[in-house]
């Protein structure tokens, strides 16, 4: 194994997980957490499990007409799973009100090791200026747990899917959740800019590019994660400067582009 | 570029039988009709791998009972956009039956099972449906693609309900191998069945 990271290693277990053929829960667990932050790899395992259903159903039996009946009959006394949402806002702020989402970032990025380190420096410098705007202002404080909601709402998806370019220069992750139809934007390393100019966030497809937001920033130079519906079609996302307000298209190189995830 | 947006290959053959995904969400909202539907659609498939995998055939029903139970529980839970609604039900009953075995059976009982899988042969039950023997058709071809090595390796897995770990066991050779040959197996499988990515 070429352990956490991956490799070439890891990849060759799609296969394997296509077909339900691993046995050991660490190695099945590692594989699932590569495969969230690998996009070629997901797609890769859909196409495989796609074959392997294959396989199955070339093997199809009709089974005997008494089971129909005793399934019918089962289905009458089992309550079935209510879909998959997102937590109430109400019971994602359950704790205290200056950390509405970090524990829940917490909890989700135990998974997600690498996005943990990746993204360390924002989840901190965040919880610093939320703590610090609690004894600020009220409205400062309503506006960012308005924000923090929806922050909330995309990381604790359980479809939520992420993609991150590691801090160098600039770096960012993006979550994804397609059930909630939106997506997150964390940035990490982008220098404080002066008030003439802005970062803004673009999702871009085989249309061009569409603006998802402008990166709010604060005294301390802490830029607000970006929360933007997921655009049809959008394959990347990408950040530029542009002048203060934002811009209809980008108008400089962007600093970075990220590949959405796919799954 | 999304795969949608490539032009479908001559021929490709649709990823379930048409309807399962709108069906199964009429069976999220609780409607029974709709699962006699999905019944009649998914049962002969599921109960045929449960088969394959368990062999035996009262506890094959229970293990198709089990994992029909849950398409009718979690059918909030399938997700288009993750793949078709046919290999959604079909890894559910697949993970049920492998269950089964892994939970149950002794090793020694499992060797017994491996010497009587035929993997050059891997249809032992004659379809009854036209379009599932059209199926079969098209697998064998594609299957007689693929290297002996391949083969086995992914269908002592699908079939056998084998980890890797026991089919590199089986047929003698490294692990490393048999990781690799189910993966570049399935992709040539993939790609000859044409299938939906």
């Amino acid at each position: 194994m070429t352990g956490q990271g991956g490799g070439p290693d890891v990849h060759a277990l799609a296969g394997a997980y296509a077909l339900h053929a691993i046995d050991d829960d660490g190695e099945l667990r590692r594989f699932e957490r590569h495969l969230a932050r690998c996009a070629e790899c997901s797609q890769e395992v859909r196409g495989l499990a796609e074959t392997a259903a294959r396989l199955g159903q070339a093997a199809a039996v009709e089974p005997s007409p008494a089971l129909r009946d005793r399934i019918m009959a089962e289905i009458g006394q089992v309550r079935q799973l209510p879909p998959l949402v997102a937590p109430s806002p109400r019971s994602a702020l359950s704790g205290s009100p200056a950390r509405p989402w970090r524990g829940l970032l917490a909890g989700w990025l135990r998974w997600r090791p690498r996005l943990a380190a990746a993204i360390a420096a924002t989840a901190v410098a965040a919880a610093v200026v939320l703590g610090v705007v609690t004894v600020r202002t009220q409205t400062g404080l309503d506006q960012l747990r308005a924000a923090d909601r929806e922050v909330t709402a995309v990381l604790a998806a359980p479809d939520a899917r992420s993609t991150t370019v590691p801090a160098g220069a600039a770096g960012g992750t993006v979550v994804v959740s397609r059930s909630q139809g939106k997506m997150v934007f964390l940035a990490s390393g982008l220098a404080a800019l002066p008030d003439s100019s802005t970062y803004q966030l673009w999702q871009i497809g085989p249309r061009g590019a569409r603006s998802a937001g402008l990166f709010r920033q604060d005294g301390t130079g802490y830029i607000s994660p970006v929360v933007a519906a997921t655009a049809d079609g959008a394959t990347k996302v990408g950040v530029t400067v542009e002048p203060a307000g934002g811009s209809e298209q980008p108008t400089t190189q962007p600093l970075l582009l990220l590949n959405l995830p796919t799954a | 570029m999304r795969p949608e947006d490539e032009s479908p290959p001559e021929g490709r053959p649709h990823a379930g039988p048409p309807g399962l995904d709108e069906l199964l969400s009429r069976v999220a909202r609780g409607d029974r009709g709709a699962f006699e539907q999905v019944y009649a659609l998914v049962s002969a498939p599921v109960y045929g791998v449960v088969l394959r995998v368990v062999r035996d055939r009262a506890q094959s029903e229970e293990v198709t009972q089990e994992a029909l139970v849950e398409v009718w529980r979690a059918a909030a839970r399938y997700d288009r956009e993750r793949g078709s609604a046919m290999a959604w039900v079909m890894t559910i009953a697949h993970r049920r039956a492998i269950d089964r075995v892994r939970s149950a059976q002794a090793g020694a009982d499992r060797e017994s099972r491996a010497a009587r899988m035929d993997v050059h042969r891997p249809f032992d039950e004659v379809a009854e449906s036209v379009a599932a023997r059209l199926e079969q058709e098209r697998l064998r071809r594609c299957l007689t693609g693929l290297t002996d090595l391949q083969r086995e390796s992914v269908t002592f897995a699908y079939y056998g309900g084998y980890s890797y770990r026991e089919v590199a066991e089986l047929l003698k050779v490294p692990l490393a191998t048999v990781k690799t040959r189910m993966r570049d197996g399935l992709i040539r499988l993939r790609d000859c069945l044409g299938v939906e990515r």
